[in-house]
């Protein structure tokens, strides 16, 4: 059972960050609460008393989002149901809605935040490997000698290992910013023990790009989720395919390159022979929902079996 | 600690209160509000059973604080119709029957209404989809689906209003579609369950449990607690006044551990206080002195020679063996042109209903004690409870509160004595409401088993002898344990007509959690292994098996492993049923998976699939429509 002396609910960033640097020790900042309140309970961290409870998704500069030289900047109070229901954001981010379906489920996305995912770090979290993909950044503000001081952290650099991150004591996470990449075909795979409310024990998120003829492809991002202490950006297997022709056959011999990726401790095994089905799938997902005209995909091999 | 003020709308009335900046919405709703539609099946998230609209989205209000509903309009079950009318949702969930238990119930409907508010055209696939938040454990979902396509129907227009209202019955109510009774209470959350339930002066009870699996309790100090302000009473074993112990049939478990612990999660210690947080932080500050004892936690090692013993009156650990003797085995093997022997183990099962135990005990003027509770046997429960705590049986009530799903895990009186001896120590009611966490760790579960199967067959697929050894984990207390032994060797052998029988069953104590009633009794377990020998046969002697079923099977007249003779019997009917609706493709089932002629086809389940509302073109045109 979670307990606070005071929930305060502040309406503008100084007001949070000064609450937030004169908070007693103990105190904890709050978005969505979804990690925060199933934590404090039994066969978890058990009854916890904080001092303070901090809600930010009142904060008017926290909330929202804007598109600013190719890249969009998330307000931290973005909840995954945004991925879905905004017609702007699934144009930019067209990972995100399918990463999102998977998601917990309708009622939870309404109130968990992206942000408040990332700063979780949880190594089978849904979120970072679509923002590792997207060359995401966190935006953690303080209040240095009363003005904002702000400063911009990739997402791999952010999240150091299960449940740390980067973030400074006197500091709030404000925005997270991705790549705008409308345009890209997006997919997501996650494999848990049933479809609604199931953490992953893998996922991976997927961005790809042909060329004008639709033979090759461009461009492509992947990372994987649940594998190891932190997203991991499938560097090698994106460097095989770009520019290369699109067939079945160059899609699964890259996708074998991301056996090798696999470090988590438990289930090393079935967890390799996952990842390299999803990479395929995601991959060839990601071809059938870029937007525009159907991409084929040539050559013998079926599709993966995921 | 500084009050929180909060002004929100709920169900279209303005509300201002103050209390408790760490509750939660759902604390809020029944607690300050008196609320009670929406339910804590898990607080954790996960179950669906506290689902509210706040400013028109449905949220699981046992994750939110309250603050972050100030300023709000909150909609709850009771507001979505006006007294004495439902909205044709709870209509349709009233007509086909979706509330069985009715503890899903509000939250269900919630969110077949968020469903249908975010897009009145709504798949199958997208309905399923949006109440993917929301468990239920009795429907199996079919009559919660068909409802809501139902409610869809009559809202779009496409189906008369008519249709929800009850079936005409004709001369005979047998093969009518009869509404359940008490179906309007559950799908207007107007029923109250017995967390829902207050009462002037009520106490709020905790419940300090066991860490070790086994262990000699030394001594427990419970003086701080009692000093503390706002405690009313802690009661142990030692506030028992008569002769201790319950159980289904062998009474051997104490109210609370006397003397030892036996299970990890048993209750040791009880506090009653003014509210919930003063009586968990008194359980703080009891002091319990253990020495652990070697526990036993394999029900085979159980059984051998020199094994830690967990009750005293049971040297071997056995609670009980049931065995059953039929003709002569050694001559039906000698008869058998094959012998097949295998093993079987199943698992433990936790029944989870998504209504977690909850009671209320209170002493009537006319000293009469009286519980309160979701209990499957309260006529039982009153018997023990007599003699638990010495009084004759005129002056021990019990109630049976609305029971949300049991299945068999409500069977076992394992906190209404404690709810008793409270009231009666404190003169005033008690109410102990159990978290989801606290029922997993302290209620009853299915019996792991193992069975050692031994069958003899001639060529055309007659069983001539069967040998089944049954040995079942029954935890730490004997609970439902005998009866299940009983069904299992009753059953064991299946509707199957076995001149030569050898069957044991036996339960064993460990120091695991304990087992009970789970629905089938024992029967699930011996019937996996049964049927599994019976498809492994038809394997091995290249027969459908169908049609080795068909052989063996149950007839009038045929002598059951217990020498019953049969009047009646319907497995000819059954089977000739099941292969017709299967579609099944004759022969020995050895052509496997994907090559198989019977997969697929009407009435197969498709494997589950998601995005069915991103694919959509509306939606994927960023149209969801809020109604
Ligand atoms: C039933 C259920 C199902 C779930 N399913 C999934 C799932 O499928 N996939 C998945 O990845 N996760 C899942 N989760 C976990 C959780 O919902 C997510 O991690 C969610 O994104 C957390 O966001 P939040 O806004 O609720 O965070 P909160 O609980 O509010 O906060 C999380 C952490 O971040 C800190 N924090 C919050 N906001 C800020 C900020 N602006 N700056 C700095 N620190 C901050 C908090 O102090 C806390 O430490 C599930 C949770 C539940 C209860």
């Amino acid at each position: 059972m979670l307990t606070c002396d005071t929930y305060h609910m502040p309406t503008g960033l100084t007001e949070a960050l000064t609450l937030w640097s004169e908070a007693p020790a103990g105190s904890r900042l709050v978005s969505g609460a979804t990690d925060i309140l199933p934590w404090a309970r039994e066969g978890r961290a058990g009854d916890v008393h904080l001092p303070a409870m901090i809600d930010v998704t009142r904060v008017p500069e926290m909330s929202g989002y804007r598109v600013e030289g190719g890249r969009v900047r998330l307000g931290a109070n973005t909840v995954y149901q945004d991925f879905l229901s905004k017609d702007d954001l699934r144009r930019f981010l067209p990972c995100m809605p399918y990463c999102a379906i998977w998601f917990a489920d309708d009622q939870i996305r309404e109130v968990a935040t992206l942000a408040g995912n990332l700063v979780n770090a949880s190594p089978v979290a849904d979120g970072t490997p679509p923002v590792a993909a997207l060359n995401g950044e966190v935006e953690l503000t303080r209040l240095a000698d009363g003005k904002l001081a702000r400063r911009l952290v990739p997402v791999g650099d952010f999240i150091l290992g299960p449940g740390k991150t980067d973030l400074a004591e006197d500091e709030i996470v404000t925005a997270v910013i991705l790549d705008d990449a409308t345009g890209y075909g997006g997919s997501f795979q996650k494999v848990g023990q049933r479809r609604s409310l199931v953490i992953s024990v893998a996922c991976c998120a997927a961005l790809v790009k042909t060329d004008a003829s639709g033979t090759k492809f461009e461009d492509l991002r992947l990372a994987l989720g649940g594998v190891g202490p932190r997203p991991i950006r499938l560097t090698e297997v994106e460097e095989a395919l770009r520019g290369a022709e699109i067939s079945h056959g160059a899609i699964a011999k890259a996708a074998d390159l991301a056996a090798s990726k696999v470090a988590s401790r438990s289930r090393k095994e079935y967890r390799r022979d996952v990842v390299v089905g999803f990479v395929r799938a995601a991959i060839e997902e990601a071809l059938g929902n870029q937007p525009g005209a159907p991409v084929e995909i040539r050559g013998a091999g079926e599709t993966a079996d995921v | 600690m500084s009050k929180l003020k909060i002004e929100l709308e709920v169900n279209q009335r303005k509300v201002v209160r103050e209390t408790e900046p760490q509750k939660r919405l759902l604390d809020f709703l029944r607690e300050d509000l008196n609320l009670t539609g929406a339910k804590e099946g898990c607080g954790a998230g996960e179950c669906g059973t506290c689902s509210v609209f706040v400013d028109g989205k449905l949220v699981k209000s046992c994750l939110m604080p309250v603050a972050k509903a100030s300023g709000c309009k909150v909609e709850t079950i009771e507001g979505l119709a006006e007294p004495g009318q439902l909205t044709p949702v709870q209509k349709a969930f009233h007509k086909t029957g979706a509330s069985q238990c009715g503890y899903c119930i509000p939250g269900m409907v919630m969110a077949a209404t968020s469903a249908l508010r975010a897009n009145p055209d709504a798949g199958i696939e997208e309905i399923k989809e949006r109440l993917g938040g929301n468990i239920c454990r009795c429907t199996g979902y079919t009559k919660i689906f068909e409802a809501v396509e139902m409610a869809r129907a009559v809202i779009a227009g496409d189906m008369a209003p008519a249709e929800l209202e009850e079936d005409a019955v004709g001369a005979s109510y047998i093969g009518a579609n009869v509404r359940r009774l008490d179906a309007p209470s559950k799908v207007s959350g107007r029923l109250k369950y017995a967390a829902d339930m207050r009462m002037p002066d009520m106490l709020q009870m905790q419940v300090l449990r066991s860490p070790h699996a086994h262990a000699k309790i030394l001594s427990i100090d419970t003086s701080e607690a009692e000093a503390m302000e706002g405690v009313a009473c802690v009661i142990t074993s030692r506030d028992v006044p008569g002769q201790d112990g319950f159980g289904v049939f062998v009474h051997d478990q104490p109210i609370m551990a006397r003397g030892k612990v036996r299970h990890v999660g048993e209750a040791v210690a009880a506090v009653a206080a003014e509210d919930l947080l003063t009586a968990r932080r008194a359980l703080s500050k009891i002091r319990v002195e253990y020495q652990e004892l070697p526990g036993i936690f394999d029900p085979q090692e159980a059984m051998e020679p020199g094994a830690p013993v967990v009750h005293d009156y049971a040297p071997g650990n056995v609670v009980k063996h049931i065995p059953v003797r039929k003709g002569d085995t050694a001559a039906g093997f000698a008869a058998a042109d094959l012998v097949l022997e295998d093993d079987f183990s199943t698992q433990q099962v936790e029944h989870a209903y998504l209504e977690p135990e909850a009671g209320i005990a209170y002493v009537d003027p006319d000293d009469v004690v009286v519980v309160i509770s979701p209990s499957q046997n309260i006529t039982h429960h009153r018997h023990m409870l007599s003699h638990i705590i010495d009084k004759p049986i005129n002056k021990v009530r019990f109630i049976m509160s609305p029971v949300g799903g049991g299945f068999g895990g409500k069977e076992d009186m394992i906190y209404q004595g404690m709810l008793a001896l409270a009231a009666m120590k404190t003169h005033r009611p008690v109410q102990l409401n159990f978290t989801r966490e606290e029922s997993l760790i302290a209620s009853a579960k299915r019996h792991p088993s193992l069975v050692h199967y031994k069958m003899g067959l001639t060529k055309d697929g007659r069983i001539t002898a069967i040998e089944f050894n049954m040995l079942s984990d029954g935890g730490a207390y004997g609970m439902s344990s005998e009866g299940v032994m009983r069904k299992a060797a009753i059953l064991s052998c299946g509707p199957y007509e076995v001149e030569n029988l050898k069957v044991d069953t036996t339960a064993v104590y460990t120091n695991n959690t304990p087992s009970g009633a789970f629905r089938t009794f024992g029967g699930m377990q011996a019937q996996f292994a049964t049927e599994s020998m019976m498809d492994m046969a038809a394997e091995a002697l290249g027969m459908d098996p169908f049609e080795i079923r068909r052989v063996n099977m149950m007839k009038i007249g045929s002598r059951t492993h217990t020498q019953q003779e049969l009047t009646t019997a319907s497995l000819d009917r059954v089977l000739d049923a099941a292969e017709k609706a299967s579609r099944w493709e004759t022969g020995a089932p050895v052509s496997r998976g994907s090559q198989r002629g019977d997969l697929g086809g009407p009435d197969t389940r498709a494997p589950c699939t998601l995005g069915a509302r991103i694919n959509q073109p509306d939606v994927a045109a960023g149209k969801e429509k809020v109604a």
